[in-house]
């Protein structure tokens, strides 16, 4: 809660510059640990992600993606550990197949590319997650706030 | 009376100036009650809309308030803002099932503001339906394709030219701000005389059934009739009469609203406890709650048949389950005598 | 056509006469001119209700896992590979099952017809030919100018699994280009589809007829219908709507068999199956898998291979 009012109040101040919301799932093991570890480091990256910690990529529900930007997200950032590297063994294999039909109906509705981002980030990769975080907010910020196809006009969503 | 479709559409636009105009128009492929700025934007040879004009009156999804918290006040906020409307082109069926509506949420003991605030503020043109479509029974319910009840101007299709008749007090006060009638001649009366006859070819038989189903409630009738209902709302959502709500909060952080939408007795949903026990538990159960409701407590509570015969829910079911067969299985039904 | 649905009446009265089921689903004549309606015919004497024609058009194997008992299904192609993939999935007791399989031509889009007669006050089909008298005129269609969309590209016309098979079998129609509707669509402009796609959501009454029509829609509790988490509101707006038809074809991503039950149960016509047929097409190129065509193997999304590609990934 503090978090989040000190950051709007930060938006607020900086009135002139949008700064893109993103809704950033991370996996327990290992993207988590990896933004950790950018923190530990003290990699700057954009302060533009709220991250939403989840045991294993493979438990994103693809609703998690649509909802998100239903309640105005202007973008997500989806992320697990590598291919082989998953803590239950296939959970990110699992996950792979639903994440790209996920990536290619949303671009087949007419999402823009680029609001839903997915990537791989080890507990290691401190400053890769860095790197993702500045990509992913740079496109989405490149985009514009999230007036797509799966906002909701306001006061219609709910967080319940 | 009568009025050149020309003169009537001058007057359809000088309207337009002051009232919403809502009427049949082309709406992507099909035909509904919407906005109309025009006259020429009116599709004048339809038979009826694909949905019912309820959903002026009673949205399907409709904020009732909304409320935020500032500091330790919460503020409440009531908007309703209606205008004046006139729904054109309103069929018969249509036009009976708003005073049906009426019964539901504006009468002795209840009045529903966001309905009553449209309702008053509505003006309906009724029209007859020159062509009656095959699912149409209208006239076993007391209806006809030329009734002008419900309608508080009522208008008979002759061509070029409407027969227009005032039918409410309000239809006469719009009816002054109408331009152009005329007298109608002899030849002009044959043709309204011809629509006002008409009778819908497919008919039911509703005679007894409110009384029959009083003792129906335990009947085996009801095991044959859900079986192949799929359970979905298409029936309820096209039905005129329908009017069956949920009120639920929407709510983020610190502002949220209260909205009321539309409910269907088709779906387990409705009935679902939050115990997760489902009183009526199966689909025909449901069924029976849908002909219960239209045919019999309707009739009890309020002194009519909660249906107007607009064959809407035959179109639009997926499995062709027809309310005309059911309610024809309620008459051949045996009693079972105690 | 005649004698199919001889040899089909003679079949089930065989086996409600043996006691082998307790109930046959079929088609019997509707209510409405060209429309069938499911039926469950469960003695003997009763059978003659049953039909089999071009109008048979709902996915019976929608019925099976909610009707008790040891039962008979009447099962075209695309019925079939829903019973497949409800196989798949454990959802049916195989033994319980007696399927009827019968090789389908394709059925009619009433729309197709409403669209040159107006509403239809009778039909006929002999020979082939169908007759309708509507309210805007009269006209005599070919069966293929009045095919469903779904059957035009139909790739599995006859049964997958089947008990018996009735008729003879019925050869895939030739398609020089398979998904050209989706490809169509994927060379719009992202504006072009957005347009699109908000057209028909705005449609969309959120009657869940499409789901409801389903045979792999069969969840305990839907996630439209879910309270908490609150997935949606009652809302019809057609971000919402999307969100629902989105979440839906999702969900049925490597399962959808294409029977176009969803599209043909819309009152409000809605391209639903533009969903589920990019996700068929991504998911035959990606994965080389079409579902409902092996009961021993698993749905696209229950398995994965090492190899699968990662062109969705982000390029840092």
């Amino acid at each position: 809660m503090i978090m989040g009012e000190s950051q709007e109040n930060l938006n607020q101040s900086e009135t002139n510059v949008f700064n893109p919301k993103i809704a950033a799932f991370l996996c327990n093991w290992c993207s988590y640990a990896g933004a950790d570890l950018a923190g530990v480091g003290r990699i700057q990256y954009p302060p533009t992600i709220r991250t939403i910690r989840v045991p294993c990529s493979g438990r994103i529900n693809p609703l998690y993606i649509l909802k998100a930007m239903a309640n105005g997200a202007d973008g997500v950032l989806v992320s697990g550990c590598h291919p082989g590297d998953c803590h239950y063994i296939s959970g990110n294999y699992v996950a792979r197949r639903k994440f790209a039909l996920i990536q290619s109906l949303l671009k087949h509705v007419g999402l823009e590319e680029g609001r839903v981002n997915f990537s791989w980030v080890s507990a290691a990769e401190g400053g890769r997650f860095a790197e993702v975080v500045k990509g992913t907010t740079e496109r989405v910020a490149a985009l514009g706030p999230n007036n797509g196809v799966f906002k909701v006009a306001d006061r219609r969503a709910t967080d319940e | 009376m009568k009025i050149s479709k020309e003169k009537f559409g001058q007057s359809f636009d000088a309207l337009a100036a002051d009232y919403q105009m809502i009427a049949p128009v082309n709406d992507s492929g099909a035909v509904n009650f919407k906005a109309a700025k025009s006259f020429s934007d009116v599709k004048l040879d339809y038979l009826n809309s694909k949905l019912p004009p309820k959903s002026l009156l009673f949205p399907q999804h409709e904020t009732l308030l909304s409320y935020k918290k500032e500091g330790k006040d919460v503020i409440v906020k009531n908007e309703l803002n209606v205008g004046k409307t006139i729904f054109f082109g309103i069929r018969p069926c249509d036009a009976k099932s708003m005073l049906l509506l009426d019964k539901v949420f504006k009468n002795d003991m209840f009045t529903d503001p966001y309905y009553y605030e449209r309702r008053n503020n509505t003006t309906i043109i009724g029209v007859a339906c020159n062509k009656i479509a095959p699912n149409c029974f209208c006239s076993s319910l007391g209806l006809s394709p030329a009734s002008s009840e419900g309608s508080d101007i009522f208008l008979v299709d002759l061509g070029d030219s409407y027969q227009i008749e005032a039918v409410t007090e309000k239809g006469k006060d719009l009816l002054a701000k109408i331009q152009g009638l005329e007298e109608l001649s002899s030849a002009d009366q044959a043709v309204v005389d011809t629509v006002k006859s008409a009778k819908t070819a497919s008919e039911v038989d509703v005679a007894v059934i409110t009384s029959k189903l009083d003792s129906m409630f335990n009947h085996s009738y009801w095991d044959s009739l859900g079986e192949k209902c799929l359970g979905c709302n298409a029936c309820t959502f096209s039905c005129p009469t329908c009017h069956c709500f949920d009120i639920s909060e929407e709510y983020r952080k610190n502002e949220g609203s209260r909205v009321r939408t539309w409910d269907s007795c088709m779906a387990p949903l409705f009935t679902l406890h939050g115990s997760g026990h489902n009183p009526r538990n199966n689909q025909n159960a449901r069924w029976r709650q849908r002909l219960m409701h239209k045919f019999n407590y309707f009739v009890h509570n309020n002194g009519d048949m909660a249906c107007v015969g607009c064959g809407r829910c035959i179109k639009s079911c997926p499995v062709n389950l027809d309310i005309r067969q059911a309610i024809d299985g309620v008459n051949k039904a045996e009693l079972v005598v105690e | 056509m005649s004698n199919i649905i001889d040899d089909i009446r003679e079949t089930a009265r065989q086996l409600l006469a043996d006691g082998k089921v307790d109930v046959v689903i079929g088609y019997e004549k509707g209510s409405l001119p060209l429309k069938a309606t499911p039926c469950f015919v469960r003695s003997p004497q009763d059978i003659t209700k049953l039909i089999w024609d071009e109008t048979c058009e709902n996915n019976l194997a929608a019925y099976v896992k909610k009707t008790p008992g040891k039962k008979a299904i009447i099962a075209k192609g695309c019925d079939s590979r829903a019973l497949v993939v409800l196989l798949q999935e454990n959802q049916l007791v195989r033994e319980d099952l007696y399927i009827i399989g019968v090789s389908c031509q394709g059925v009619i889009d009433k729309k197709k017809v409403e669209a040159v007669t107006g509403e239809i006050i009778s039909a006929s089909i002999t020979d082939g030919k169908i007759s309708a008298q509507g309210m805007n005129g009269d006209k005599e269609f070919t069966f293929d100018e009045l095919k469903d969309a779904t059957c035009q590209t139909c790739r599995y016309p006859n049964p997958i699994i089947e008990d018996i098979h009735i008729g003879g079998t019925v050869d895939a129609a030739q398609q020089a280009v398979a998904f050209e509707d989706v490809i169509e669509m994927e060379n719009k402009s992202i504006q072009e589809r957005q347009v699109y796609f908000r057209e028909q959501m705005s449609k969309c009454i959120r009657c869940y007829a499409c789901r409801n029509a389903c045979p792999m829609c069969y969840c305990q509790e839907c996630f439209v219908d879910s309270n908490a988490p609150k997935w949606l509101t009652g809302g019809v707006d057609p971000a919402e709507n999307l969100m629902f038809q989105a979440g839906r074809a999702l969900h049925l991503a490597g399962r959808c068999v294409d029977c176009g039950a969803c599209s043909r149960a819309c009152p409000q016509n809605v391209d639903i199956r533009a969903l589920g047929r990019k996700l068929a097409k991504d998911c035959l190129e990606m994965y080389q898998h079409e579902s409902g065509i092996n009961v021993d193997v698993k749905p696209a999304l229950n398995e994965y291979s090492t190899e699968d590609p990662e062109a969705f990934l982000v390029k840092e």
